[in-house]
């Protein structure tokens, strides 16, 4: 990596290298648009997948300009692990298949498809199309089993393996792999889409080398990457040398009892390179939110590639961002045979927003808050509507609030940062396929994390269970103690959590991370999911946004005063009429600004105990006292509680004392 | 829909677009003339202009069609009137939360658009249908008149009617319009159950909301521009062109405004399978270059490929069958730049009219498609027939600016800014036809737009494309388009079921209903039944696919297998292989209900082998075929006869556009006063 700056001058002529650039990303793009086509897995269809071309050594030379983000910088690992596997017993027409995390995977589900690509007998490059499959089998449907002891009770673990050989299709290979699935007609089809799909990028970069000659293509591989190298090195050269670090949470480790589990990240900027650090993250835990050196670096990346949201991504980028892993062993850097499908939820997650946190300070007008935490929730039993009691699955993930951004609010109710196209699946189709009846879908009232600019609203959807028996619920989730924070003195938004007839006699709190619990006919199950954090002080927000929040029924009049200190009286809410009483929100405004530092002070079990007696509910606890609860139960978490604290303390009172940072929008 | 039985009269199509008003006339003996005047503030009256400056007398009119943006303008400038959204209780924010996407994955600074109807204007009621049609809940009607006393206090005057499942069963939604309009007889109010009734909320919702803000501005113009023109002695129907490529009458219009939403970019695809189709290309792509962007659509055996994906803010699509049609950043005006690694890189930016090119004299000094073309001399210093003159010396320096960096001269720096825009444009043509499993090279290019004439053979060659049709006027080719379309009306309905276990005798009589609807709607627009026709297709994929593909089948079910059997074929066509051993299942039947207007024969010109013509004068221009400047013959397009052919490098100047035929290429006049360009090497 010596010396970037003196390397060789581009050998294509400019008109040839941006025809070929702009021909590989069409190429990706293509991929990803036939598989969205053909797939069976419906996670695949809510595009969990990424397309890419690699070079013979397995480098990336162009990932789809759609791809989900937690497969980012994650596809020339399993190139080359394939590469590893086959050595020279590698040809024309073979398809190899790998999911393995402890390979450059991310997690079982996410499986590859990598096709050598050959023109005229030589070796030119890879085509892969990598997609998650709804289940890849394991103890539990949808292969998300949070009580894995190892991976084996995860699912399928398929290190490289030959499914086509010299365009023969091994069908009992192929067999084997999906036998070991719930739905094995399903991966069948999600196998041969994919492998079409990189059929598809090997005839036309065969069609580019009739055209420009196969030398021209495979300068134009390696040059593409020299030139998204160069282009990044460019912009980070410009950027201001320095060391930044923060640190960020996982909830729990249910065996180690309550207290957040930290995940440190720090970053080097120095001349034109950037490197992250995640050394003294805390040692592998016992759900599976655990993540191999995969999942973990492709959280650096997709947190970074969003800070040059129009670079083209390419193994030239992952020359410049570069990771030291820490140890093994680590949430960070799990090993073989760690159960780490949780990793989205929770490593990628943490990492991915403490990289927005680190670049706020160096790039302001893209500083992003918190956002929510990818979450899905799976009921899973027999249903009774239908003759012989089929297997339903109702599996559901949820969209929700962003952080709030420099100068403008957060996105509300949108696909999490793991893939911003993991949209929501309609109730109508869900209603028929689970007897389900879907009791909500609304956005949250005051679930934004207050602030300047406050976050995104969550969402909430539920429902009633009908015509069911045998049922189960299970969830991955997070940051419920871990709430999703603000930046620059803006206040947190809310848990995340699982309730099962909230408000009735029989109400239970299953937490935000849980499998198979029993479930039955008439209960009403629901989650909210987080806002986004709010930035900058909500003191300081404009009364008048304030008051069209409260028209629109975003915020509430009793949280308008809580939390921004504005008081507001309605006049008549038939015809939108809401007046600002200007005088009560002065005087409000400063009383909260000379109390609200001493109110992570109070005694957290007080606190606790207003939460019991429903005179505070939760959104105060979290964003006027730090203080964090089992939320089911009332009963206190004080470790965690001091935990929150701190963090709330660092992330909050520098700009509440000194107001916004340099770089702020007035 | 009234036309004059014995119809010799003028037909009269206007395509008001953003910036002109094309008009298209076509005389009783088959003649044609155009006109193009600047769009004004209200289109009204554009159209009025427009008409009169082609010099046409409404009462000549027999049959007067019309293409208009109003509509998709309204929802890009959200300008409309408040509109107010009725949900079932629950799901208040079914369209805010959308599903949930961005379209820009990485910029999180770029906004997500709101939706048409704010929070504060959806208002919820108690009522509840389940997926099988059940209603669980009736419509509370206490809550209904309470919402209605909402709306009337706040003026409202349009409501959106969306409940949960309506798709199923609308027999709530239309009990909360009955009360609406017991208490507010004025009111427009829209159903989702009866604009689209489809699965998927979101998509039925938003398809719903886009017709109820739509509808109180498509109403009032409709009726205005239908009154006008009677005054002006016009005694047909106003037909307006819609978005899956047919027309519909007014009355129509007004009660699925949404199908107007795609009005504008409908005509140049039906104008380019018109074209195509009298040349006797039956396959054809559409290539409409104008000065800011691309439009790019495909015909396949006659038939223009229909989507039912489209939007105009992304996040809240318009269901309605529209005809796919691609459009891409990359025009006449598009900006050559350089990217931070020193890369050459051509558009999306556009210099527009303003500050325009740097050869407009404007001092932009930026140096778009067209600078490089004048450096190149493939366009003249000239420009609308002499209103313009433009600057060689400020389009070569922009050029040299971009150049310079990459070691280039003016002339080389041009010839790869136009390589590049080209090269981009084919990647987006590859997109629409290579990639759904079309061979381009059973296709013709149909050439048109400001700039299409110019880039399209290139276009071609790099598409390995044999032949390109340039009409004859390139500038208003689209509202042709609007002149020779049939009444049209798409009508869905939900069938989810196996394919192997659906009964023949069900399905016949699905779309036997079907049928019904549409000749309602057909007679209600006054057409007869002799001029209804119908055309059925079913919508499969294999089972556990997502996406289903739409396959047309005969006029009569008695047996699956054939739909079965070209599903499968399709689907080996688009995605280079299909599962003959796998299910499959129908997701939808469809139904395009036709009503054909009386269609003129257009003027075909009498060929004579071997006609001449004179250039009026030569320009030494640069090709990418040869290393150097060659001199070459520059015709007016008005001075070429049917039956005149030549080989290129010939150049061919008109008012609207020109024509560049390479090297390598022979260019042919044909009997429609097409330029038909063969290119001889592919």
């Amino acid at each position: 990596m010596a010396n970037q700056e003196t390397k060789a001058a581009y050998t294509l002529d400019p008109v040839t290298f941006e025809v070929l650039k702009n021909a590989f990303v069409n190429i990706v793009d293509q991929m990803a648009e036939q598989i969205l086509r053909t797939c069976y897995s419906f996670v695949i269809y809510s595009r969990d997948f990424s397309s890419a071309l690699c070079d013979p050594n397995g480098d990336t030379v162009m990932q789809g300009s759609g791809d989900i983000a937690a497969h980012v910088g994650t596809l020339h690992f399993t190139a080359k692990a394939v590469i590893d596997a086959f050595g020279d017993d590698i040809n024309a027409g073979d398809v190899f298949v790998v999911n393995d995390p402890f390979a450059g995977g991310t997690h079982f589900n996410d499986t590859r498809v990598v096709r050598p690509i050959f023109y005229h007998g030589e070796l030119l490059g890879f085509s892969q199309a990598n997609g998650h499959w709804a289940d890849v089998g394991g103890a539990v449907p949808g292969s998300f089993n949070i009580k894995a002891l190892d991976h084996m009770g995860e699912g399928l673990r398929i290190t490289p393996v030959r499914v086509w050989d010299k365009d023969r299709y091994l069908a009992d290979v192929a067999h084997l792999i999906a036998s070991n699935t719930r739905a094995p007609k399903d991966i069948i089809g999600d196998l041969q889409a994919q492998a079409e799909a990189t059929r598809l990028a090997e005839r036309e970069i065969q069609r580019l080398c009739d055209k420009y000659g196969v030398n021209i293509i495979r300068t134009a591989f390696s040059e593409v990457q020299d030139y998204v190298e160069q282009l990044t090195r460019a912009r980070v050269k410009n950027l201001p040398d320095g060391e930044w670090e923060t640190e960020d949470y996982i909830d729990q480790d249910p065996v180690l009892g309550e207290g957040l589990i930290p995940i440190k990240i720090r970053l080097k900027i120095e001349g034109d390179s950037i490197h992250y650090d995640l050394s003294g993250s805390h040692p592998t835990i016992s759900t599976f939110l655990n993540a191999a050196f995969g999942g973990s670096f492709a959280a650096i990346v997709a947190g970074t590639k969003i800070q040059f949201p129009d670079l083209p991504l390419n193994s030239g980028f992952y020359r410049v961002v570069t990771l030291d892993w820490g140890p093994e062993g680590t949430v960070v850097n799990s090993v073989w045979p760690t159960p780490c499908a949780g990793f989205c939820s929770g490593p990628f997650e943490k990492i991915m927003n403490s990289v927005f946190e680190l670049w706020a300070s160096i790039l302001p007008e893209r500083a992003m808050a918190c956002t929510f935490n990818l979450e899905y929730l799976l009921v899973g039993g027999r249903d009774k509507r239908i003759e012989g009691l089929p297997y339903f699955m109702w599996y559901d993930w949820m969209v929700g609030g962003w952080g709030g951004r420099n100068g403008k609010d957060g996105y509300g109710a949108t696909g999490p940062v793991f893939g911003v196209q993991l949209g929501t699946q309609p109730f109508e189709g869900q209603e028929r396929l689970a007897p389900v009846l879907t009791t909500g879908h609304e956005l949250i009232q005051d679930s934004a994390g207050p602030g300047k600019w406050r976050g995104g609203l969550g969402a909430e959807k539920g429902g009633t269970l009908y015509s069911a028996e045998r049922a189960v619920v299970s969830y991955c989730c997070d940051r419920e103690r871990s709430v999703t924070w603000g930046l620059w003195g803006g206040l947190p938004s809310i848990p995340h959590g699982v309730w099962v007839n909230r408000g009735l006699e029989n109400e239970r709190y299953l937490g935000s991370i849980f499998s198979g619990e029993p479930i039955f006919e008439g209960d009403v199950f629901t989650r909210p999911s987080a806002g986004g954090g709010g930035i900058g002080d909500p003191l300081l927000r404009s009364v008048d946004d304030v008051l069209e929040d409260v028209i629109d029924e975003y915020v509430s009049i009793a949280r308008a005063k809580t939390d921004y200190g504005v008081v507001v009286r309605e006049t008549d809410a038939d015809l939108c009429e809401y007046e600002i009483d200007h005088e009560a929100t002065q005087a409000t405004r400063i009383s909260i600004a000379q109390d609200r530092e001493g109110w992570l002070d109070v005694d957290a079990e007080s606190i606790a105990q207003k939460y019991r007696d429903r005179e505070l509910n939760e959104m105060d606890l979290v964003r006027q006292y730090g203080v964090i609860l089992d939320w089911g139960s009332g009963e206190l978490l004080p470790k965690t509680t001091e935990q929150f604290r701190t963090m709330l303390r660092r992330r909050s009172f520098d700009f509440w004392r000194n107001g916004m940072p340099t770089g702020a929008r007035a | 829909m009234s036309t004059k039985e014995t119809d010799n009269g003028v037909r009269v199509a206007v395509d008001v677009g953003g910036t002109f008003t094309d008009v298209f006339v076509l005389d009783a003996d088959g003649h044609t003339h155009v006109a193009k005047t600047p769009s004004t503030p209200d289109p009204m009256d554009g159209v009025l202009k427009g008409v009169a400056a082609a010099g046409v007398d409404w009462k000549d009119v027999t049959l007067f069609s019309h293409g208009t943006t109003i509509a998709t303008n309204a929802l890009i400038t959200r300008k409309f009137p408040r509109a107010a959204m009725v949900i079932t209780e629950g799901f208040r924010d079914v369209i805010e939360i959308r599903r949930g996407n961005r379209d820009d994955l990485w910029d999180t600074y770029k906004e997500i658009a709101p939706p048409y109807i704010g929070r504060r204007d959806r208002l919820v009621v108690k009522e509840r249908i389940n997926y099988a049609g059940d209603v669980l809940t009736p419509v509370d009607e206490v809550q209904a008149r309470a919402v209605a006393n909402v709306i009337r206090k706040r003026g409202i005057k349009t409501v959106a009617v969306c409940f949960a499942n309506s798709y199923a069963n609308p027999d709530n939604e239309n009990r909360m319009r009955d009360i609406l309009l017991e208490e507010l007889p004025d009111l427009r109010v829209t159903t989702s159950s009866e604009v689209h009734p489809e699965i998927f909320e979101h998509e039925r919702f938003s398809t719903t909301v886009a017709n109820a803000v739509l509808s109180p501005i498509i109403a009032p113009y409709t009726e205005g521009l239908a009154r006008e023109l009677a005054d002006r002695g016009y005694a047909g129907d106003v037909l307006l062109l819609h978005s899956g490529g047919g027309v519909m009458t007014a009355k129509m219009a007004e009660k699925f405004a949404a199908r107007l939403a795609a009005s504008g970019i409908a005509a140049g695809a039906i104008a380019s399978r018109e074209i195509a189709s009298r040349c006797g290309f039956e396959n054809s792509i559409g290539f409409d270059m104008g000065g800011t962007s691309t439009d790019v659509s495909l015909a396949d055996r006659g038939e223009l490929r229909i989507t039912t994906e489209w939007y105009v803010e992304y996040g809240y699509p318009i269901c309605f069958p529209s005809i796919e049609v691609l459009t891409i950043g990359a025009g006449g005006g598009s900006i050559a730049w350089i990217d931070d690694a020193g890369s050459l890189r051509n558009g999306p930016q556009s210099a527009g009219a303003n500050p325009g090119p740097a050869c407009y004299g404007s001092g932009s000094g930026l140096a778009t498609n067209c600078d490089a073309n004048l450096v190149l001399g493939r366009i003249g210093t000239q420009l609308v027939g002499g209103a313009m003159t433009l600057d060689v010396a400020a389009a070569e320096a922009a050029v040299v600016a971009i150049g310079g960096p990459l070691g280039l001269n003016a002339e080389d720096a041009a010839l790869a800014i136009i390589q590049v825009a080209n090269a981009n444009m084919a990647d987006a043509v590859r997109l629409i036809s290579i990639r759904r499993g079309y061979d381009p090279r059973d296709f013709a290019l149909v050439s048109f737009g400001g700039a299409g004439p110019l880039h399209g053979v290139a276009l071609a060659k790099e598409l390995a494309i044999p032949t390109v049709i340039v009409p004859p006027h390139p500038g208003v080719t689209s509202a042709l388009g609007c002149l020779l379309v049939d009444v049209q009306h798409d009508i869905t309905k939900m069938y989810l079921k196996s394919a192997n276990e659906a009964e023949p005798a069900v399905v016949e009589e699905a779309f036997q209903e079907l049928e019904a609807s549409g000749r309602e709607r057909l007679e209600h627009e006054g057409v007869t039944p002799e001029q209804m026709s119908f055309q059925r297709f079913i919508d499969m994929r294999y089972q556990g696919q997502w996406r289903a593909m739409s396959v047309r089948v005969g006029s009569s079910i008695v047996s699956m297998d054939e739909a079965i059997k070209e599903f499968h074929a399709e689907h080996g066509r688009e995605h280079n292989y299909s599962r003959e051993d796998a299910p499959v299942e129908i997701y939808r039947l469809s139904l395009r209900a036709i009503g054909t207007t009386p269609k003129p024969e257009m003027g075909r010109r009498a060929v004579i082998e071997g006609s001449t013509a004179e250039p009026f004068e030569y320009r030494n221009a640069r090709y990418d075929e040869l290393p150097d400047r060659v001199s070459t013959p520059v015709f007016n397009r008005d001075d070429l006869p049917p039956g005149f052919e030549i080989d290129g490098p010939v150049i061919i100047d008109q008012l609207d556009s020109t024509t560049v035929v390479p090297p390598g290429c022979r260019a042919r006049v044909d009997e429609w006063m097409n330029i038909q360009i063969t290119i001889e090497e592919v």
